[in-house]
């Protein structure tokens, strides 16, 4: 269970509230540059998620706080041969805050059952970078694992109107998943939202055109949301590709909008 | 011979004026990229579509409606119609959906008119709704009291006699094995009934990512005689 609640005092953002207990922990929030935005580290259970874990966040960014939220390494989840790990996520965004929730990959290893529910509510002026990353873990003789289901679902609601519906449900199990229309030969899937009111149809093809030589050893799709977003869509080889695919349209968007410099992340 | 019989030819009849020879859903890509060029390929991409996508998606929507409307909750009708819209992350097949949605509302109001449907065309009016076709076709079958079965297997039928059609346009086939695909696929309609009679409601909206990702792609692609 982890509970944070973020607000803007002058110039910066700072912590309101923060709460944790079980094996989700945050260390004190960082400060990348001079922005005054936020950055808080997750680290996950050492060991990775195991049968009928549950976890829980409650992130709050008050109005026009700014946080990027991470994680210390990428989320295991090993063989879950009853209950599926279950992680709950409620994110509430004020007016004119800012979140971008670049997470590590989620590796699924043989026999893993993985499902999320996120749930985020936004009022508008609100800004909103959201990724992710699921891949299959190696096993020791270099084979890719078969895990039994990941299941995501987003809701994005803003101002308490529902304006995105998200479902993914990978079971490599069931037969046919790596023909076409599945995962089509590749392992390795990333998504992307990004939800403002200065998502354009122009922006979208600026972005696109940014991005557009890198998209070989890939298949990629971005496309605009009903009013004010878009999404992205990866399927790849490799988490390394995924991650520089996401990293380009968030170093575009950030200096695009913000004037800001590309996030780096020094976790190492 | 079932009174509503002939009603449902006509709802289910590609002569129906609702737009669906536009739209390709991102099979087009695929031909364009030469991963569907024949007889088989094209068939193998659409039990995919049918089993992968459109169950989670057209299917259960049509029985969440029926349900909705069996217990007269017009207020989960509305909901269900937002949330399948925004379930579809690609914009052409949204909005080709929409379109499709749109005017079957439009023929069906005028042809089978009940007080929801107008209902739903003024809420579709006054931007309060979307219009999804899986829905409306749900609100006048089930005023020609048609059973939730018989639904579910010609409003599959019908979106993938479309498909087809514009495959046979789009690959090019041959008349004949446009023929034999629509026949071949009936088992996996019945397949597909059975699997949205006893799907759980969590799997609502899931998505198949090679399609989404090909819907999406579509808007780049050159050379198109599809709308989606």
């Amino acid at each position: 269970m982890l509970r944070l609640n973020m607000e803007k005092k002058r110039d910066k953002t700072v912590t309101k509230q923060v709460y944790f207990q079980g094996a989700f922990k945050i260390l004190r929030p960082h400060y990348l540059d001079n922005s005054g935005q936020a950055c808080y580290f997750l680290i996950n259970p050492g060991g990775g998620y195991l049968d009928g874990d549950r976890y829980r966040m409650e992130i709050t960014l008050e109005e026009h706080a700014e946080l990027i939220l991470t994680t210390q390494s990428a989320t295991k989840v090993y063989r879950t041969p009853y209950t599926p790990v279950l992680q709950e996520s409620e994110i509430v965004l004020k007016k004119g805050s800012i979140l971008e929730y670049i997470p590590d990959p989620l590796i699924a290893y043989r026999n893993a059952k993985f499902k999320q529910n996120t749930i985020i509510r936004m009022e508008s002026g609100a800004t909103l970078f959201y990724s992710d990353i699921l891949t299959p873990g190696w096993s020791p003789d270099g084979e890719w694992f078969r895990y039994d289901l990941l299941q995501l679902k987003n809701e994005i609601y803003l101002d308490e109107e529902l304006v995105l519906f998200d479902h993914l449900k990978l079971q490599p199990i069931e037969a046919g998943v790596n023909g076409i229309g599945y995962m089509e030969g590749y392992t390795h899937l990333g998504s992307m939202i990004v939800i403002s009111d200065k998502v354009n149809e122009d922006v979208l093809q600026r972005l696109y055109n940014v991005i557009e030589k890198d998209l070989d050893e890939c298949k990629a799709g971005m496309s605009l949301l009903t009013e004010g977003g878009f999404t992205v869509r990866i399927l790849a080889h490799s988490t390394q590709k995924i991650e520089e695919l996401i990293a380009k349209c968030s170093t575009f968007l950030r200096k695009e909008w913000y004037d800001r410099q590309p996030v780096t992340l020094r976790k190492y | 011979m079932d009174n509503y019989l002939l009603s449902l030819f006509q709802l289910c009849d590609s002569n129906l004026p609702t737009g669906a020879f536009s739209h390709s859903f991102g099979l087009e890509t695929y031909i364009q990229e030469n991963k569907v060029h024949d007889k088989d390929s094209f068939s193998e991409w659409l039990q995919m579509y049918v089993l992968g996508q459109l169950v989670y998606t057209d299917g259960l929507a049509c029985r969440l409606a029926f349900e909705g409307l069996e217990q007269s909750d017009a207020q989960s009708i509305w909901s269900l119609d937002r949330k399948i819209t925004v379930q579809a992350l690609p914009r052409e097949t949204r909005e080709g959906t929409h379109k499709i949605g749109e005017r079957m509302l439009t023929i069906g109001n005028d042809l089978y008119p009940s007080p929801l449907l107008t209902l739903y065309k003024e809420k579709t009016r006054n931007g309060e709704a979307f219009g999804h076709p899986a829905i409306v076709f749900t609100i006048i079958a089930h005023q020609l009291k048609i059973p939730l079965n018989v639904i579910l297997s010609t409003y599959l039928y019908s979106s993938i006699s479309s498909l087809t059609q514009n495959a046979v346009r789009g690959i090019p086939l041959g008349q004949t094995a446009g023929q034999f695909i629509l026949r071949d696929i009936q088992q996996w309609i019945t397949k597909a009934v059975e699997q949205i009679r006893t799907m759980d409601i969590a799997d609502f909206g899931a998505v198949a990512p090679g399609l989404e990702i090909s819907q999406m792609k579509h808007e780049r692609v050159l050379i198109r005689i599809f709308m989606s």
